[in-house]
Parts: C-alpha cells; structure tokens; sequence
C-alpha cells in the first residue's frame, strides 16, 4: 500500500524511466518476463510507491494496439488474474467455497480488458463456468494452449 | 477528636482527593488522573492473555491491532463505569449544599450529561471493531479500524476530563464536608469557571469530527495543566481559610503528612515549577515502561499497545505523546507536542515513516482540503444496504480525500488523473465488478465479498485505505 503518489507529477514519464531503468525497450517486454505477476506486484516492482497497477495496464494496451497484439494482452491478463487467486491453478471443484472467488477473477479478467474484446471476453467467459477446464489448469502465458483454443489471435 | 478531623481535612486538601473515594471502590490514589484511561494499571489489564482473540487471516499485525483497540475500548468503557457510579453518590452529597438546595446538582449533572455521547462513542467504536473483525481483505480491516481511531481518541481525552471534572466535584464535596469557612458561594464560582475552561474541548470531543477530536486531544495537556491550578487554587483557598480560622493543624501532622505529599505528590500534575523544566526531561524508556527517575509514567503494556495503535495509523502519536505528558505531569507548558525524549517516542510508535504516512493520509500533501469521494458509488447506496452497508459500515464510512483539480492542467490533455478519473471510471468500473461477480455468484454478494472487491480495486488504483467519513448527499 502506497501513499497515491502514484498520481502526482508526469507518470507516463516516470513509468517508461523505469521500464528503461530496468533494461526493458518495452513495457510488454518487461511484463512477458513475469507472466503470473499481478497488475499490482508489476507496478510495486516498477516503483513501489509511485506506480500504479492500472497505470501498469493502460501502458499495456497502449503498446498492444500500436503493434495489433491486443488479443495477446487479453490472454496475458488472464493468466495474471487468475494465478492471483489460484496460484495452483483452476480448482478440482467448483463449490460455495471458491464461486466468489472464480467469479471474482473472471469479473476483474473482463474488467481489465479493452471494449473491442469485451464481447468476446464474455463469450469464453461463459465457456469456462459451463464447462470449466480440467482442474489445476494453470496457464503460465498467453502461449497455453487451451488458452490460445478459447481466444485465438484473429488481428490481421 | 476534632484535631483529627481537621488533620483529616488538611490531608485532603494538600494531597487532593487521594483519600476521599471511599475505601469500597478500587482505592485509586491517584487525583487528577484517577480516571486510569490512559495509563491502565489496573489487575484487569494483566488478566487479559493474548490468543484469547479470535486471530484471522495470516498477517500477525491486524489481529493485534484488533486487540488493542478493544483493550482501550475496555479501559475507557471501565473508566466510564466508575464515573457512572460514582456521581450519583456525588449528587446525592452535594444536593443540600449551600443556601437554596440543589446548586450544585447543575455540576453533577454537566458530569452526568457526558456519559451518553461517550458511551455512545464506545458502542459505535466497538460496532466497528467488531465489523472489522469480519473482514478478510487485511489492509481493508486495517482501514476499517482506523475509522475507530477518532471515536477512540474522543473517548479517552473525555473520559478523562469527566475524570478530572469529578475529581474537581469530589474536593468541593470535601471542602463543603470538612472546611466550613470556605464559602459556598466561592465553591460556586469556583466550579462554574473550570466548567467553563473545560467546556470547549469536551464540546469538540463529543463532535467526533476527525480534525477537531486530534486538535483537542494534542492540546489535552495544556488544558490539564490549567486545570491542575485551578485544583491547586481552591485547595490552597481553603486551606488559607482554614488557617484563617484558627484551625491550625499541629506541627507535627504537617510534618507527617508532608512525607505523604511526597509519596503522592510525583503521581500528580505538578504545581508550576520555580524554574521551567525542559519538557519531556527525565523520561526514558525503561523496562517497566516510561519511566521518570524510578517512577513509572506509564507501564510497559501500555507503551506496547499505543505503538500497535500509532503503528496502524488507527490513533496520532501527537495525541500518545499528550498522554504520557500528562502522566509525567509535564502538563503546565503547552508546548508542540513533538517533545518527548526520541526513545520514548520510538517506543510509542513513532517514527518518520508513521508520521509521513498519517500526514499523507490526513493533512499532508494538500490533500486536507481535497475533496471526499465515496468508494462505494452513492447513486446505488441501497444496492449496498441491502448487503449489509448499515448503520456504522455505511457506505458514508467509505470516503477517501482525493485532489481533483490541482497539476490537472499542468501535464497533458491525453493525460488521466486520478481525480478525474474518479466519478465516470471508478464508479462504472466497480459497480460492474460487483455485478458481474455477484450474477456469477449466484447469489447477493456478503459485504465481506464486496469490501474485497473493492479493496483489490483499490490495491491496483493505489488509493491509500485511509477513510475519512463523508456526508450524504
């Protein structure tokens, strides 16, 4: 938890310093480094006190539709939201013990997605609790393949 | 026979009240301060074992919080107690005093007048607390928790001026009791003016208004300095009125009763020194606690809980600070209250980090004066009522000081800030959280399930959980 100087001063600036800083020419790039990292553990690392995580993922959109990977993005944060509550991936069960929970995940994963995917979001959205993956499914990339089944690149 | 009862009397009036509680209660020696609030002593404080508290979730710092608050609440609530039973007898004893009956009874009943809010402020204290306990999201409870700090605050400064109120109505007791040549109508005057000059502050604490509550709880030891002369001059009046008619108390009474001063004397707010002492000197941090010379100002267990409460940012150090001022006695000079000894202070919590931290949060970086902003949207506060956003965890409990307009033009059109952002994102982004999560659910949402939410959102914003209660609109 920081102070909200997060929000004082230039942080586009300050947030591509960092990503320099860091050895990184991208923000994309220093993100696919850590895969399962949350929005908010990506920012902490970026600067622990002045980065935000959705400042974090509006830089991500940004760079993803300048280069038209944005259905990539999309699968990226899939991956980030639900290692953050199931780090050992999708449960052996669905029950009123991790419904929330699930429900949670897949709420933020829409949430935290650009409008031009929402619908499709949505769609796979309602896949997955209709006829949830196998248990312990822990995609550790936007390169999984069940992942890539549910949303395929599609961007010419 | 007689010289006994005027030794008696002469006792009571160099020492205070120290001996006029009557021997059934809990016997406190203690004059100005015998409302024990801010430096518990008491047997009950030593039966409390840790673990007794349900302990939740993994971080070992919540749960402590937890307890300490709800050993301060105890305190206070205990303090309280003894007030409640002891002004009646006060009412009753002071009710034929003076020429017409019952002028006094105002006095009694401005102590009696007291007790609701604060009462009230313990019972919202401990709603919350308890609310708190309910929360999984850590920094959420901490947050929550923190909403107690000014109602705990306000409950132990007034607790302790009620405190100090009675120990004022317990010497006119005596002084009407066993010194007949002080006047009636001098006593009057005399309780009139210090009601007076403790009025204002307790009228700010029972607001409960987070800025007036600390400013007023800083200042504490001033005011209890004033309030010591005040003690002082009409024990010395009568005294002076007690010589005056030839009630002359034998030399060697003095004498004895001197060493008896002496013993009680340290515990109470000094008389004003010859010469000014430097604030804060001769307190250190010793094993017992804080120590002045071989004295314990305040013992170690409460040292250790207001570090947990300053810590958490649930209560001001400032305000600890004033507290242990006035137990060393350091009362007379109303000084900033960064005064202690740099151990002592460590000790109590502290530190540069704590106090940017609150600063940032309260006052600093212009963010007094900015704007509150409901986390949970207003426009659908029955939404929340109907999942639990009642009474004390209303959502006007959930307010956070955002800045909205200031360095908004400096940086960039393209450029989006946080104030800005706030009342078209913030609010579609989660009450679309909410939604969807709950519709997934299958169910309402529980409040718990819903402070998550929020908090996780507020994680990824990086908006402090600092809240400031906001009005309804």
């Amino acid at each position: 938890m920081t102070d909200g100087r997060s929000w004082q001063g230039d942080w586009k600036v300050r947030l591509y310093a960092r990503v320099r800083e860091r050895g990184y020419d991208s923000l994309t790039a220093f993100a696919e480094a850590r895969p399962t990292a949350s929005l908010v553990q990506l920012a902490e690392e970026l600067g622990k006190d002045d980065i935000a995580g959705v400042q974090v993922f509006s830089g991500l959109v940004a760079e993803a539709e300048r280069s038209k990977r944005l259905t990539r993005l999309v699968r990226s944060q899939f991956v980030r939201e639900l290692s953050e509550d199931f780090p050992n991936g999708w449960p052996t069960a669905v029950d009123d013990n991790n419904r929330f929970d699930i429900a949670h995940a897949l709420a933020r994963w829409c949430s935290y997605t650009p409008e031009t995917h929402e619908a499709r979001v949505k769609q796979v959205k309602a896949e997955l609790l209709a006829s949830p993956p196998p248990p312990g499914w822990r995609p550790l990339g936007p390169d999984d393949e069940l992942l890539l089944t549910l949303l395929p690149d599609d961007e010419a | 026979m007689r010289e006994g009862v005027v030794a008696l009397c002469a006792v009571l009036i160099v020492s205070g009240c120290a001996g006029v509680e009557p021997r059934t209660g809990r016997g406190s020696s203690r004059v100005l301060r015998q409302g024990a609030t801010f430096a518990p002593d008491d047997a009950a404080e030593r039966r409390r074992t840790p673990g007794t508290r349900p302990r939740q979730g993994g971080d070992p710092i919540a749960p402590l919080t937890h307890e300490a608050v709800i050993a301060v609440l105890e305190e206070v609530k205990g303090t309280l107690d003894g007030i409640a039973r002891t002004l009646p007898r006060l009412a009753k004893n002071t009710k034929g005093l003076g020429d017409s009956d019952g002028v006094f009874t105002r006095y009694t009943d401005y102590g009696a007048s007291q007790l609701p809010w604060l009462r009230g402020a313990l019972a919202r204290a401990t709603s919350l607390t308890d609310d708190a306990a309910t929360v999984e999201d850590m920094d959420m409870r901490s947050g929550i928790l923190r909403l107690t700090g000014p109602r705990i605050e306000a409950a132990m400064s007034g607790a302790m001026l009620l405190a100090t109120w009675l120990d004022f109505l317990r010497l006119a007791e005596v002084v009407r009791q066993e010194c007949p040549y002080y006047g009636v109508e001098r006593l009057f005057v005399d309780l009139d003016r210090v009601q007076r000059q403790m009025e204002p502050a307790m009228t700010a604490l029972a607001s409960l208004d987070p800025e007036e509550v600390e400013a007023t709880a800083t200042a504490m030891p001033g005011l209890m300095g004033q309030l010591t002369r005040e003690f002082q001059s009409i024990q010395d009046g009568a005294r002076g009125a007690m010589e005056r008619g030839g009630r002359v108390v034998a030399a060697a009474q003095f004498l004895e009763m001197l060493t008896l001063v002496s013993a009680l004397k340290a515990t109470l707010p000094r008389p004003p020194p010859a010469a000014p002492v430097m604030l804060g000197v001769g307190l250190m941090m010793g094993s017992g606690g804080v120590m002045m010379g071989s004295r314990i100002v305040v013992t170690a267990e409460w040292v250790e809980r207001m570090r947990t409460l300053v810590q958490a940012g649930v209560i001001s150090a400032p305000v600890v600070s004033a507290a242990v001022r006035i137990h060393a006695g350091q009362v007379l000079m109303a000084q900033a209250n960064q005064d202690l000894p740099k151990g002592v202070r460590d000790a109590l919590g502290d530190s540069p980090e704590v106090r940017a931290m609150r600063e940032t949060g309260r006052a600093g970086a212009g963010m007094s004066s900015a704007p509150k902003h409901h986390v949970l949207p207003q426009e659908h506060r029955e939404w929340f009522e109907r999942r639990g956003f009642k009474g004390e965890m209303d959502i006007d409990q959930f307010c956070v000081r955002l800045e909205q307009s200031h360095h908004e033009a400096i940086h960039g059109g393209g450029d989006w800030r946080l104030g800005r952002l706030w009342a078209k994102e913030w609010n579609q982004n989660i009450m679309r959280l909410l939604r969807v999560s709950e519709s997934d659910t299958g169910r309402l949402l529980t409040r718990d399930e819903i402070l998550k939410i929020v908090a996780t959102e507020m994680r990824r914003f990086d908006i402090p959980m600092t809240f400031s209660p906001g009005k309804r609109r």
